[in-house]
């Protein structure tokens, strides 16, 4: 807001500023537990994970650009494939999401100063990255897991999977989900309490309904992904008896806990880019979001019943009939609140005056994939049609088309939507437009001809496939789309890289958001907020003079909490402000932490027990260290 | 807004226990222990589901050759652990209104009898491993999975209990009094799982 | 300074002048190209009956039944997605730089979005539940245990098909005979990892799953040849796990059956004699099996009629003798990975085999 600071105010700014400051360089960066900092740490490392994910598909795609190719072994190409799936959803689609995306907006957007907890968001981001090494580690020994993103048994125990791939597989995704974890853990409480006196449940931005609703989901999915793989390390490991008929166990044991997990997972991966469309599209429509209730209730809703609906990636394994039709219905049942938000947007649009700048246009391209995507998901709830195409290229194409489509485009688009608010410059236009409609043709290109090939018969996960079957020309578009779909995304990271020095200034505000970080400078003190906001309503940004009434109380010094390292914590539902808690500033404990259960990690994975077991004492006393210090005021 | 109370200023228990009296809300950290149980509630969900999932594909549970569970010894363990939530939510009470050393005396006293049920589990896990190992069956494997997934947490809960008495040997702060709470609401949590475990272990003798 | 606006005006309609009929010819000609697009990319498929294993070429009640369900979910999307599309258009006609943020008319547009998001589609997937998943796959499922006359047994191996005939002696690998127009009970299973049992022009798939017996009804309408691939992510060689089914009048099946239940024909040639006395010898015993003689393995296919099949190693390559002799001396060239050994043969020992091979019909 450009209104003259005076002396006192300027004074309050000042030891705002001494106060929130954190080291420069490379200690600052490494001890750090700026929510900020955290978020560009995931935003530049899981960028970096999509570019490996990105290799791994585009060398798919060419050993797949014609039939009988030779360019890659079977060997190679089956860790390609797995590595990729594991890598786009555990290592780039989702810590972008919520690590970078929301890490860096939610306490922005709920008027906070931090998140509830941050030496814990920082322990998220370093055990992430730990864990992403970890799993790549496999890829330059050639061991990378070998078995599909989803690891079924028999494949994967032993006797089928000697080497140490598998072990890569399930020890780093339960690492990796401690990270996630802990992330989940720290926005349900920030969410729950740090809002802004007045942001009462009904206020808060429906970016942060779905950054709730995926926190919740990682909650109550990932430890039936953990125990699945806990018990798969101790059958191959140590002998235990699981999955194998003989001795009691189950093979469908692993897919049900699996998919239990699994299926609560796609919504947390399309969640964040609900959030994220919920975000762009007032802005750009000009106009409040129709039925806003219902759109958070249906985010809420889309997580709670997805936990209902698992057995449907088990359609063809021969489960009693009434399993099949029970699951079905409930698959019907989620589509629901899909469809409550899909046209809550395009009404949004329709009935807006909107202004088709970059940010949009992925949005509309987001809405084009995901109802493509969300009709063939329609589909698979007809259990004759899921058994004959299941595990064919037209699940390939019906999941691509709402990962990619879907999750990613959204990301894409947010990204030049915050850009100028983080970088405080602003991107080019026109070339973001056209690597839009890159990503687009792109994208349609390479993912549209898998629905004719998988009907046409071609099943997935092949390394290659025969000549007579008619699967050619498909396949050779596929694999040029996808070559397209790389350029327009090359360009919108040359878009942003360039802009980001030489970009024109973009002022705090420059497409007059409704939500509170459009409130503060571009890029945003480290302090947030020199005024806590009050807010009464839900798009606090458009409420002129309650803006103009937090400028006021910086001269007053009410709610500036300058007298020490100081964010307001209030009731839950309300708002009410209930009292003022000490934030902690930067620590070397959590990349302690981080570094030691990697340790332990390794060890675990070479099957040296008792020094896992130095690392995990280590790591304790790590954390007990942490908590030595505390957040006091000085 | 500076009315609120302030806990970072918190330093001696009868400041703790005016923020106490004065907060609306629960604490951030009480929140987070919350969360942190859910999940791990959820997590004892899927290991007590697999439990029943594996027992209704086999016939015969426990498989032949391996013995019954034994019925007296975990009822009584169980019960001891149970009731040291008593202890527990005492030392909560005496500590938010300010009364340290009575609170850290039933901390104490929780402790030791937690230890000494971990002791005497330990021991009869180490037993009923060589009697019949979890290579033996799907049995044994969910069997001592769930126990020892079990034992561990109250591990964890042991060493919460002892950091929390090593600091507040020190006094009394808001951090600390957080810490407290968190960990009496792990032990309320650890302790209704221990008889959800039980159930489990002793299902079939019924 | 700018706020919110709570109506763009009291009096103002949705559309201002000149977009309704913008909207109109936008519409028109967004259909053309849509419609002209979908013939485009969907018709070559639903005429393509050239490859076998086309799940949109019904060649059996069952998949003729998922067939139709496509076809009619398909023109349903379509229909959907073009409500959708509608709208973006509208934006995209109503398109303006110069406003200021607004609200109003939430209640028309809330009742669009329960209209069309929650009662339409209740409706429309209370049909489509009750069609496809009460309905049509009664037509789909699995026949009740020892209903049908006829019943096949399919063992899936890492990366070949066993096929055994309950009632009979015959054994054979990645061809399944059947007669036409009978209901044939499949029962499967494996004997290693998941492996998925698909021939998409006769029906959906089933899993093979260890320990378990699923069972998929094969009821071919016509004769002809039908392909079929593993569906389950096997390992290695999971893209070399082929087979066909072949649907023969009657009388061609009982004679076939009657072929394959016979042991092995006995070499007629010295050349072929030297290929049996090598296979004999050699490892190739230990793992494959030819009736009445004494190679007894079980690790491989059963070779005991390997000439009357098309192909070798799960429909990798042709039967052929050339193609034969290359797979014997290097099947790693072929299928990396498969469980069989090369071979250091002198070409006369390699052309010895492979007469013999030639002679089990």
């Amino acid at each position: 807001m450009a209104t003259t600071v005076t002396e006192p105010g300027l004074r309050r700014v000042e030891r705002l500023e001494r106060i929130w400051v954190e080291p420069r360089g490379l200690l600052g960066w490494l001890t750090t537990t700026d929510h900020k900092r955290i978020g560009l740490l995931y935003f530049f490392t899981t960028l970096a994970f999509f570019g490996a994910g990105g290799i791994e598909a585009l060398l798919m795609r060419t050993q797949l650009s014609q039939p009988e190719e030779k360019v890659l072994s079977p060997e190679t190409y089956n860790q390609l494939m797995t590595m990729h799936g594991v890598t786009m959803i555990f290592l780039f689609v989702i810590p972008m999401a919520i690590g970078a995306f929301g890490n860096y907006l939610v306490p922005l957007m709920i008027g906070a100063r931090d998140m509830a907890f941050p030496r814990l968001n920082a322990l998220s981001f370093w055990l992430f990255l730990a864990s992403g090494l970890f799993m790549y580690a496999s890829v330059f020994m050639h061991a990378a897991p070998n078995a599909g993103w989803f690891d079924y048994v028999p494949l994967a125990l032993k006797p089928y999977s000697p080497g140490r791939n598998i072990d890569f597989y399930a020890l780093g995704l339960i690492f990796n989900g401690i990270s996630s974890t802990a992330a989940a853990l720290n926005f349900i409480v920030t969410i729950f309490k740090l809002r802004a006196p007045g942001m009462s449940m009904n206020r808060m931005p429906l970016f942060c309904f779905a950054m709730l609703a995926v926190s919740l989901s990682l909650i109550f999915a990932l430890p039936s992904l953990t125990i699945d793989l806990v018990f798969l390390e101790l059958q191959r490991n140590l002998g235990f008896h699981f999955f194998d008929v003989p001795h009691g166990g189950d093979p469908l044991l692993w897919q049900h806990l699996f998919w239990l997990f699994g299926h609560p997972e796609v919504y947390i991966i399309i969640l964040p880019a609900f959030g994220i469309a919920t975000s762009i599209i007032p802005t750009f429509s000009k106009r409040k979001m129709i039925a806003f209730p219902l759109v958070a209730l249906a985010e809420l809703l889309v997580a709670f019943i997805g936990f209902g609906v698992w057995a449907h990636h088990m359609f063809a394994t021969g489960l009693p009939t009434i399993t099949l039709v029970f699951f079905a219905a409930a698959s019907m049942m989620v589509v629901i609140p899909s469809t409550i938000q899909v046209f809550a947007w395009t009404v949004t649009v329709a009935l807006g005056r909107p202004e088709f700048r970059a940010p949009l246009m992925f949005i509309g391209g987001f809405i084009v994939f995901f109802v493509l995507g969300g009709l063939s998901g329609i589909m698979f709830a007809a259990i004759p049609f899921d058994q004959a195409t299941t595990d064919t290229y037209f699940v390939v194409a019906h999941f691509h088309f709402i990962i990619f489509g879907a999750a990613v485009f959204p990301i894409l688009g947010g990204m030049f939507y915050w850009f100028p608010k983080v970088t405080g410059r602003l991107y080019h236009e026109g070339a973001a437009k056209f690597s839009f409609w890159l990503a687009f043709v792109g994208t349609a290109l390479t993912f549209f001809p898998m629905h004719v090939v998988g009907l046409l018969g071609m099943t997935r996960r092949v390394y290659t496939y025969p000549s007579s079957l008619g699967w050619d020309a498909y396949n050779l578009s596929e694999t040029i789309g996808a070559f397209i779909l790389t350029a327009g995304l090359l360009l919108i990271f040359a878009n942003l890289a360039y802009s980001r020095f030489r970009g024109a200034p973009a002022g705090p505000d420059p497409f007059f958001g409704g939500t509170l970080e459009w409130t503060t400078t571009s890029p945003p003190p480290p302090y947030n907020f020199p005024v806590i906001p009050t807010v009464k309503s839900a798009y606090p940004n458009w409420d002129v003079e309650d803006r103009r009434a937090d400028a006021a109380r910086l001269e007053r010094g009410e709610l500036v909490f300058d007298e020490g390292h100081e964010t307001p914590a209030s009731t839950v539902v309300d708002a009410v402000p209930d009292e003022i808690v000490e934030m902690p500033s930067e620590s070397p404990w959590p990349l302690a932490v981080a570094v030691c259960t990697g340790l332990l990690f390794v060890m675990l994975l070479t099957r040296h027990y008792a020094v896992a077991g130095v690392f995990a004492g280590l790591a304790l006393l790590a954390v007990a260290a942490w908590h030595a210090k505390e957040p006091l005021e000085t | 807004m500076s009315a609120l109370p302030h806990s970072g200023k918190a330093t001696t228990p009868r400041a703790v226990a005016r923020v106490e009296r004065a907060r609306l809300a629960r604490p951030n950290g009480w929140w987070g222990m919350a969360i942190f149980v859910a999940t791990e509630a959820t997590l004892f969900g899927t290991i007590l589901g697999t439990y029943f999932y594996l027992r209704f594909n086999n016939l015969h549970w426990p498989p032949p050759g391996v013995p019954e569970p034994k019925l007296t010894l975990p009822l009584v363990l169980t019960a001891i652990l149970v009731s040291t939530s008593v202890p527990v939510q005492l030392s909560v009470s005496a500590a938010a209104r300010g009364q340290l050393p009575r609170a850290r005396a039933a901390l104490l006293f929780a402790a030791v009898l937690q230890a000494g049920y971990l002791g005497m589990q330990l021991h009869l896990f180490v037993h009923d491993v060589h009697e019949f190992p979890p290579s033996g069956s799907a049995y044994s494997s969910i069997y001592f999975t769930m126990l020892g997934a079990h034992h561990l947490h109250v591990f964890v809960g042991i060493l919460l209990t002892l950091w929390i008495l090593i600091r507040t040997a020190s006094g009394l702060t808001s951090y600390r009094m957080n810490g407290l709470r968190a960990t009496a609401f792990y032990w309320h949590f650890v302790n209704v799982l221990a008889l959800c475990v039980l159930g489990t272990q002793l299902s079939p003798l019924a | 300074m700018r706020g919110l606006r709570k109506e763009i005006s009291p009096n103002r309609a949705v559309f201002e002048p000149g977009e309704r009929e913008r909207l109109r010819r936008s519409l028109g000609r967004a259909g053309r190209i849509a419609i002209g697009a979908a013939a485009a990319i969907v018709l070559p498929a639903a005429a393509w009956a050239g490859n076998g294993q086309n799940a949109l070429h019904p060649a059996s009640k069952q998949e003729h039944a998922i067939s139709v369900l496509w076809w009619v979910m398909l023109v349903g999307c379509s229909i959907g997605f073009g409500v959708i599309a509608t709208l973006l258009l509208l934006g995209w006609i109503r398109r303006n730089r110069d406003y200021l943020p607004f609200g109003g008319r939430d209640r028309a547009g809330t009742a669009i979005v329960i209209g069309l998001g929650v009662f339409v589609p209740i409706v429309v997937l209370s049909i489509l539940f009750v069609w496809s998943d009460l309905y049509v796959l009664k037509t789909t499922d699995a026949p009740a245990a020892n209903s049908t006359r006829m019943s096949v047994r399919v063992i899936g191996h890492d990366w070949w098909w066993e096929i055994r005939y309950p009632g009979s002696r015959a054994v054979t690998a990645n061809e399944i005979h059947i007669p036409v127009r009978t209901r044939v009970d499949m029962l499967g299973t494996t004997a290693d990892v998941i492996h998925s049992f698909w021939v998409p022009e006769l029906n959906r798939k089933v899993d093979l799953i260890p320990g378990r017996v699923n069972r998929l009804l094969l009821d071919a309408d016509r004769p002809g040849e039908y392909r079929g691939q593993c569906a389950e992510f096997c390992g290695q060689q999971h893209a070399h796990m082929g087979m066909t089914v072949f649907a023969d009048s009657p009388d061609v099946f009982q004679r076939w059956l009657a072929n394959q239940e016979r042991p092995a024909r006995k070499p007629a040639t010295p050349q072929a004699r030297e290929g049996e006395r090598l296979f004999l010898s050699l490892p190739c015993s230990g793992c494959h099996m030819i009736r009445g003689t004494g190679a007894d393995g079980t690790i491989g296919p059963d070779l005991t009629h390997l000439a009357t099949r098309d192909t070798l190693a799960a429909l990798t390559l042709p039967t052929k003798p050339a193609d034969l002799a290359h797979w014997i001396e290097d099947p790693q060239r072929y299928k990396p990975g498969s469980k069989m050994p090369g071979s250091a043969l002198t070409s006369s020992q390699r052309d010895a085999l492979v007469a013999y091979l030639g002679y089990l019909k």
